[in-house]
């Protein structure tokens, strides 16, 4: 049938050559992102506008107004515990990928394994075992003062301080990746001419080293202050009310909700204002060296004394990495209730790990975040690949738009992205088919899918974009349609980018808290509510042992993603 | 390209064994809950046998969900709910424990797709509120002639419970004799100075309803001087705690020795989790706040809501629950000397409050306080 077909109707144009056919794939893309990301906003930002029915600028007066200053102290905060967030992350992860890149010392190996451990943390349970160790009732503190009969307890975690620790801690990835990255392919034969034209090592590191590893420090620091900006989790642990994410979350619980919308308008106009500035940054950053040089070689740290510094430095360094992840598994086996004053608990059980395997009730919210992460990245994969596929390879108009749209959920914090679907979805709409979706099972599977969109898209589109043309046109050059060769040969070229990209998405809705805290229905709690009612009702060990699911589940994934983004060297972000 | 393909099946692989996984552990719940419906109708027909249609269905579906939401302390709730699911074995409870505001916030935001079938504790504002917006099923349950005004709402829609002092709580291995205060006054002291701890305010009805009726005990038309009345408590606050968990276990850790709460989660807490609390009865008397029950409109399963309601006024039921989980029965008919020993020697003062007031004015002055008071002093 193919020969035939091409040797009747040579002039017959490709199904994806035809006129009607990008609309095809066109329309259902704009109806997403017109329905689940602009729409809600566009809500959000009309709310903002409202009082009792009437357009006023009531709202803003009052955000802005002088006389109480919760609103501009709270968007003070939330700028300036991203700034020192940035900061502090930034002095963390660029120091250990210095360490780790330049220097061969015992341990290196073991630590390096284990720089990316927070990377397994979600968000709310990173947070709880931070207080666990650090908090004023935390272990560490406590333990100190038990072991040196102290009156009081030397040192605690707390307030915005707490937030920028447990920020430094979740987020130093973000600089330590790329830098090491930087560092690894850096071409050290110019460092190497510098010293040999007789620069110090100081003006090499400042005039060399640096500038080549400005791109990826600038890049991490937009990154880590939009994410800090976003954050809920760690002001809602130490209790920082004034932050934007918190106020809005205030509001609505005071009934407040056009002020909600206020405050949810004025952190989306900063998130996206700093997505702005990040891409057009992101546009200009390729200029990498033109040769690569020699391969870098690493310091090998020679002296004894030294050796011994760096072997207990890793040691220390690696147990502090631990120690939330072991203290979870700690708590979890702690029997309900009983850990109160004493420095660890008291009691342990292990009928937590047996009432999640065999009740149903208590096995739900694993089904319930695996269900509907499951459904969110189905939906993500489909969808990316149809809008990669039409800005990689369809020519159309408003490609740039499609572009800059999908990558908007990105930089909207969680808490707007679950303000802005209620606003929207609960009433009926076009875009819910007439149905109410708030307070159903689909309002969370959306949730995550719009949060998750950019994620899977930018992966899904690195993989298109770093496959040849060529061979999709050579297989319909061969007679195949343009189905038979999108199965068959683009498809699976681009099958690694996607997967890993889909498995980020996924461990991101495992983890996921702070839109799920604001849409779920009691039938569809999902892991991190489940962790966080029953931290509510004292019962710590139920919610660690939550935590440690959730976290091997994370792990797990995680490392399948990194073993397919070794193999195909497609990176996701 | 092979290889490519090789991931994706190992992708849909471990896919699949998720799915497995979920669907396996699904399965075995169907299969617990297909039995116990199975003994259900069994139960049934013994009572009702007309209702073949409704029984069979049941066979095939599992026992119905009667929906919670609630304020009460989770002890309460372990207690409550394997009696009730005893007594109506063709129900299977489910609590989702919250704020008093939180839960208001959470029916409000379902008004058009309720999730909730019942709302179990909370204040008298949020149900005032609550009715207003028209978020309230009428029911009128098989007491209400016995049940004095005060106490319910004239159109059906909400009945109250129990009564809820609201004092104040101390530590007791901190605080005795003569360093204990004696009336709200007495908290503004600076001796007290990073003493109290305070449950975060704007979601607890509890929070909410203290500081209300401090500003209302001042001067309820000019809500200033019960604003610096609060100043006052907010210079000597320490802290803001994130949920009540967090109170508790701060006040026995020594963070702090006082506190404003509510007396049946104090009672609650001493007795049951032998923590060291205390509360003193304020000399110029305490908030007393009716906690009251209502069905949620729209429930999906009022006939569950209705059979809970049913049973926890259930004068048996009252009496258990005042004796082992401290609630004061608002309902009058219970004679005294039935009550437990603790009630009958409460020293039960009432702080005079209009609560239309509080009702109206509550979410106004709370705002004012977040955004002006808080954290300032």
């Amino acid at each position: 049938m193919k020969k035939d077909n091409s040797s009747f109707s040579v002039t017959k144009l490709p199904i994806s050559a035809r006129p009607w056919f990008i609309y095809i794939i066109l329309a259902p893309i704009f109806f997403i992102l017109l329905g689940y990301v602009v729409y809600p906003l566009y809500r959000v930002f009309i709310d903002s506008f409202y009082v009792d029915g009437k357009f006023s600028l009531e709202l803003y007066k009052r955000f802005f107004s002088l006389s109480s200053m919760t609103n501009i102290q709270a968007t003070w905060n939330s700028l300036y515990i991203s700034v020192l967030s940035v900061i502090s992350c930034g002095i963390v992860g660029t120091a250990l990928a210095f360490l780790l890149e330049s220097y061969e010392f015992p341990g290196r190996k073991v630590l390096k394994a284990f720089a990316v451990i927070p990377m397994a943390l979600p968000s709310l349970i990173g947070a709880i075992s931070f207080d666990f160790l650090y908090g004023s009732t935390g272990i560490i503190p406590r333990g100190l003062k038990e072991i040196f009969g102290l009156a009081n307890v030397p040192f605690y975690l707390k307030g915005i301080a707490g937030v920028i620790v447990v920020h430094t801690f979740t987020m130093y990835t973000y600089f330590y990746l790329p830098i090491s990255a930087a560092l690894r392919n850096r071409d050290s034969s110019l460092e190497e001419a510098a010293l040999n034209l007789g620069a110090s090592k100081g003006q090499v590191f400042r005039r060399v080293t640096l500038p080549m590893l400005t791109p990826s420090l600038i890049a991490a620091s937009l990154l880590v202050f939009m994410i800090s900006m976003a954050s809920y989790t760690a002001p809602l642990i130490y209790g920082i009310d004034r932050t934007l994410t918190m106020q809005i979350v205030l509001s609505r619980t005071n009934g407040d909700l056009g002020m909600a919308s206020t405050q949810s308008t004025i952190l989306t106009v900063i998130s996206v204002a700093f997505l702005i500035i990040m891409r057009l940054y992101e546009g200009k950053r390729n200029y990498a060296s033109v040769s690569k040089g020699a391969a870098v070689h690493r310091k090998e740290v020679k002296s004894q004394f030294k050796k011994t510094l760096a072997i207990v430095a890793s040691i220390i360094v690696v147990i502090i990495l631990l120690l939330p992840i072991l203290t979870i598994i700690l708590i979890s086996f702690s029997e309900d209730g009983t850990w109160t004053y004493q420095v660890l608990p008291p009691k342990y059980t292990i009928t937590h790990y047996v009432e999640l395997f065999t009740n149903a009730k208590t096995w739900r919210p694993i089904k319930n975040s695996l269900i509907m992460s499951l459904i969110a990245t189905t939906g993500n994969v489909i969808f990316g690949v149809m809008v990669a596929y039409a800005v990689n390879r369809v020519k159309f108009k408003g490609k740039g738009i499609i572009d800059k749209l999908i990558m908007v959920p990105w930089a909207l914090p969680g808490t707007v992205v679950g303000i802005s679907l209620i606003a929207a979805f609960n009433v009926p709409s076009v875009f819910s088919f007439g149905k109410v979706i708030v307070a159903t099972f689909w309002i969370i599977p959306l949730a995550y899918f719009v949060r998750h969109l950019p994620l899977i898209y930018r992966s899904t589109y690195a993989a298109f974009s770093q496959t040849d043309t060529s061979c999709e046109e050579a297989a319909r050059g061969l007679g195949a349609n343009w189905w038979y060769s999108f199965c068959r040969v683009v498809l699976p070229m681009v099958a690694g980018g996607i997967a890993s990209g889909a498995i980020l998405g996924f461990v991101q809705g495992i983890g996921e808290f702070v839109a799920s805290i604001l849409l779920y229905t009691p039938r569809s709690v999902p892991i991190s509510v489940a962790i966080y009612q029953k931290m509510y009702s004292f019962n710590f060990g139920t919610a660690c042992a939550y935590g440690v699911l959730q976290i091997v589940l994370v792990a797990i994934l995680l490392l399948i993603s990194e073993k397919l983004k070794g193999d195909s060297k497609i990176s996701a972000i | 390209m092979k290889k490519m393909w090789n991931k994706i099946v190992m992708i849909l692989f471990a896919m699949t064994l998720l799915a497995i996984f979920t669907v396996g552990c699904s399965k075995k719940e169907d299969k617990t809950k297909s039995t116990d419906a199975n003994s259900t109708q069994s139960n049934e027909k013994k009572e009702e046998a007309g209702a073949g249609e409704e029984a069979k269905e049941k066979t095939t579906k599992e026992k119905t969900i009667v929906t919670v939401y609630t304020g009460r302390d989770s002890a309460v709730l372990e207690y409550i709910e394997p009696l009730f699911e005893e007594a109506h074995p063709e129900y299977d409870v489910e609590f989702l424990n919250m704020g008093a505001q939180e839960i208001l916030e959470r029916v409000r935001g379902e008004k058009e797709n309720p999730q909730g079938d019942f709302w179990w504790g909370g204040t008298q504002a949020a149900f005032e509120i609550a009715s207003s917006e028209d978020l309230l099923e009428v029911y009128r349950p098989s007491f209400a002639d016995s049940f004095p005004e005060e106490y319910k709402d004239a159109g059906d829609r909400w009945y109250g419970e129990i009564l809820l002092p609201e004092v104040i709580m101390y530590n007791t291995d901190m605080l005795t004799g003569d360093d204990i205060p004696k009336d709200w006054e007495d908290l503004l002291d600076a001796r007290y100075k990073d003493q109290i701890l305070i449950r975060n305010v704007l979601p607890s009805g509890t929070m909410r309803t203290i500081y209300s009726c401090m500003i209302a005990k001042e001067d309820a038309s000019n809500p200033e001087k019960g604003y610096e009345w609060l100043r006052k408590l907010d210079a000597n606050t320490k802290e803001y705690t994130q949920d009540p968990t967090n109170l508790y276990l701060k006040m026995t850790r020594q963070e702090g020795s006082l506190s404003l709460w509510n007396l049946q989660d104090i009672m609650i807490q001493k007795m049951t989790n032998n923590q060291p609390f205390g509360y003193v009865m304020p000399e110029s008397g305490a908030p007393i706040l009716v906690d009251a029950v209502a069905i949620v409109k729209g429930a999906k399963n009022l006939e569950g809501a209705k059979a809970f309601y049913e049973f926890i006024f259930n004068d048996k039921i009252r009496l258990d629950l005042a004796e082992n989980m401290f609630q004061i029965p608002a309902q009058a008919n219970i004679p005294k000397e039935q009550l437990p020993q603790w009630i009958q020697d409460l020293d039960l003062r009432a702080m005079e409050v209009n609560w239309k007031v509080i009702a109206e004015k509550e979410m106004e002055w709370m705002t004012y306080w977040d955004e002006n008071i808080k954290d300032k002093n």
